[in-house]
């Protein structure tokens, strides 16, 4: 195994790997069934608003639960967009930055106040958000809602929609997930690391905490409005019931079930934002509220630091029965203090980077 | 530090048998073919045929939701077990249900569609919510599958030329406004009318039919129009500008039901007592009139188009009995019905029963035509004076309703105002 990680850290090793996930994410739309690509659209458009969440909540540590209203803003924008004929490129910078610029706007007021009284901000926004959708209705259609088309594959390509629709989701998540790694490994990332664990540390060391809560719920918002724009390329559709409440608790669950303070993780609340459903109704329709809660329950319970944190922990239990089997022959070894030392680590400890490139892929590839 | 680097390997490692496996993965394209061509669509066979209902089994709306499964599967377990339902082309098939909860919300109700494509469903039917229908119509259309006797009140459904592949069920909301509207432009008598409604859709729509209906009746008058959001709490200012219009009947298009309630006690307080009209959904007499005091008003008048098994009028009622007992036996619904879905859904059992018998090819083609095409059909547990009808452009496949009065327990007909 030591032999095997050895050579996966070698440069050329992961440039390959690399090109071969590209490949295999480019050429599996075209093998796989709509519905498989339908699904793997739907993981992307969620994946990327769990990032955003991810950005502000599990790195920056702030209390956001109104994610799902940069996703409808986003949503909405796109919608209004597409039908008033709008350059494609535009609608996407459009859905980003009028939710950014809101984002924005919230977070100079609500960075302000600490802890707690973010969450409270942030829960008035889908709140307000639903009756000021139904309200606004030459924008966004009333409480019927608004379709707008615009990912129907062209003629050219030859595609069907939905390998058409992933090329768009795989695009635009793609640059979302590289964007966001570059920055929380920068020196914004290490920013938003000590703002979570201890404010006023942060600001000993010429980090203003306001200012790094600002970036990151406006990036969150960004990543919001990204997403709700790949929503609308996906669904076709958006409602006041898109923006609602509930959705917002439900991404935030898929963000710590996945893992808080994880780029892949993000990858991974996304899936399990859209499998757990379709799981629970192939279970039985009628109890899906109760098999996500027990879903929800076992997750928590045995992976503590979300979906993320699975191999770390396999790889414990493994080294946990090489370390008996080492103590049975009278061998001394270095196994227990390694062990207690990662079980110490905080559970949202951003993964480091070659643990991403192979972890990120291989999601997209257990997807259908 | 180091040691984090490992799982990279091992990650690597069933990344690489993962795309290697993908890769081998076969071809695309065997679910949710097309069927070109006169060969049968997907989801039916010689012998069985599969429809899917993609509803709210879970969250706010959940127990209309349910309603809108039991009725459908309690219709049809009840015709498999009776040997299955015999379809125009000369065989006889069993009809079996897939539902599929959406918890009302678009999204998912769009996953649960392109599901029911890839379970090969033969057609989307008795789906409950105007926006979860809404997010998968242009799928609907563009694969060429049936999503019909959907339960939203909402217009878009039942026009042709827009949704070819879509019929509504349920009365849209002009119809319920314009029945009350004919009944009092036919009593003769004058009289002034104040309208509330709710500023949406739902609102527009009862207030719009109404005014149709009242058009070129000489003796009604509109005396006074106020509106309200569905987010206000109260809406006594409105009551009471609309009492000193001092209007004799109050036309009160509104779905919120502590609102309703609070209403209907409010006029009494300031001594206001015209004659009602409540939506079908807001006027259950022991939810809403009871707690409002409605007795103290001159009518209460209300649409329906199916009987209400709680009523003492229909407790032996031949229709109801059977329903009670199927709904128990194959709709997994052992209570009372709470909700008019049920009822409703039952009704939507019926319907496609009389397409399946009226169809001359298994495909969905075929299917659609036969749909639009029924007359008259008068489905179980519908009231005197409603029927199935299905080929007007324009008009879901029910649009008749019955105005009903409230006589201090449950409703029956009203043949005439006052």
């Amino acid at each position: 195994m030591n032999a095997v990680a050895a050579t996966a850290r070698r440069p050329w090793v992961r440039i390959v790997f690399a090109a071969v996930v590209a490949v295999v994410l480019i050429v599996a739309p075209l093998a796989l069934p709509a519905f498989a690509n339908q699904t793997l659209v739907r993981i992307g458009v969620y994946a990327v608003a769990v990032l955003g969440l991810n950005i502000v909540m599990g790195y920056t540590g702030q209390v956001n639960l109104g994610q799902i209203f940069f996703v409808g803003l986003g949503a909405y924008v796109t919608a209004y967009g597409v039908n008033h004929g709008w350059n494609i490129l535009l609608v996407f910078a459009a859905a980003c930055a009028v939710a950014g610029v809101v984002g924005l706007l919230v977070a100079l007021a609500a960075a302000r106040l600490g802890g707690l009284a973010i969450a409270m901000v942030t829960i008035a926004l889908p709140i307000v958000g639903v009756p000021l959708a139904k309200r606004l209705s030459e924008f966004t259609g009333g409480s019927q809602g608004i379709s707008a088309r615009f990912t129907d594959a062209p003629d050219w390509s030859g595609l069907d929609n939905d390998q058409w629709q992933f090329y768009i989701v795989l695009l635009v998540a793609a640059a979302a997930f590289l964007l966001a790694r570059s920055l929380v490994r920068g020196k914004y990332g290490r920013a938003f690391a000590a703002v979570r664990e201890n404010e006023a540390v942060a600001a000993s060391m010429g980090i203003s905490p306001y200012r790094t809560k600002v970036l990151a719920f406006t990036i969150a918002s960004i990543f919001g409005g990204a997403s709700g724009f790949l929503y609308l390329a996906a669904v076709q559709y958006t409602s006041p019931e898109t923006l609602s409440f509930g959705h917002s608790i439900s991404l935030l669950a898929a963000m710590v079930i996945g893992g808080a303070g994880s780029i892949a993780g993000s990858l991974l609340g996304g899936a399990y934002y859209v499998f757990v459903p379709q799981l629970t109704n192939a279970i039985d329709p009628n109890l899906t509220t109760i098999s996500q809660g027990a879903i929800l329950l076992a997750v928590l319970f045995l992976l503590p630091g979300g979906l993320v944190s699975l191999p770390r922990v396999v790889r414990r239990l493994a080294r946990r029965t090489d370390a008996a089997r080492g103590r049975s022959t009278g061998r001394s070894t270095a196994a227990p203090p390694a062990q207690t030392s990662e079980q110490n680590a905080p559970a949202h400890h951003p993964v480091p980077d070659s643990a991403l490139d192979g972890h990120e892929q291989t999601e997209r590839q257990d997807g259908p | 530090m180091k040691m984090r680097k490992k799982p990279g390997g091992v990650l690597g490692i069933v990344a690489v048998t993962a795309a290697v496996a993908l890769s081998l993965s076969g071809c695309r394209g065997d679910s949710g073919g097309q069927g070109g061509g006169s060969a049968s669509s997907p989801g039916i066979t010689d012998s069985a045929i599969t429809l899917g209902i993609t509803t709210p089994l879970s969250g706010a709306t959940a127990g209309p939701g349910k309603c809108t499964v039991a009725g459908v599967s309690a219709y049809f377990g009840a015709a498999n077990a009776a040997g299955g339902v015999k379809f125009g082309d000369g065989k006889t098939r069993t009809v079996n249900i897939k539902s599929y909860d959406d918890a009302y919300d678009p999204q998912k109700s769009l996953a649960n569609f392109q599901q029911m494509v890839s379970d090969n469903v033969f057609a989307a039917t008795a789906g409950l919510g105007t926006p979860t229908n809404r997010a998968f119509r242009d799928a609907a259309i563009s694969q060429k599958v049936p999503q019909v006797l959907v339960m939203t009140g909402d217009p878009l459904f039942s026009d042709r030329k827009q949704s070819p592949w879509q019929l509504g069920f349920v009365p849209v909301y002009q119809n319920e406004g314009a029945a009350f509207g004919k009944l009092l432009a036919k009593s003769g008598a004058q009289h002034k009318v104040a309208i509330l409604s709710q500023n949406d859709d739902y609102g527009k729509g009862y207030v719009s039919g109404f005014k149709e209906a009242i058009q070129g009746a000489s003796n009604i008058s509109v005396v006074g129009e106020q509106t309200y959001e569905a987010t206000d709490t109260s809406v006594d200012a409105q009551l009471t500008q609309l009492a000193s219009s001092g209007a004799d009947v109050f036309f009160n298009a509104m779905s919120i039901t502590p609102l309703t309630i609070a209403s209907l006690q409010k006029a009494q307080q300031i001594g206001w007592k015209p004659s009602w009209f409540l939506p079908s959904n807001t006027s259950s007499p022991t939810a809403i009139l009871e707690p409002g005091g409605a007795s103290a008003y001159p009518g209460i008048y209300s649409v329906s188009f199916a009987k209400a098994p709680q009523s003492p009028a229909f407790a032996k009622d031949p229709d109801v009995v059977k329903f009670l007992d199927e709904l128990k036996k194959y709709g997994n619904y052992p209570d009372m019905p709470a909700f008019p879905h049920c009822m409703w859904s039952y009704m939507v059992g019926a319907t496609l029963e009389k397409a399946f018998q009226n169809m001359k090819e298994p495909t969905r083609d075929s299917f659609m035509t036969a749909l639009r095409d029924i007359k008259d059909l008068k489905a179980p547990l519908m009231l005197e004076g409603t029927s199935v009808n299905t080929t007007v452009d324009g008009q879901p496949a029910v649009s008749s309703v019955v105005v009903q009065k409230y006589n201090g327990k449950g409703y029956a007909t009203a043949e005439n105002f006052g």
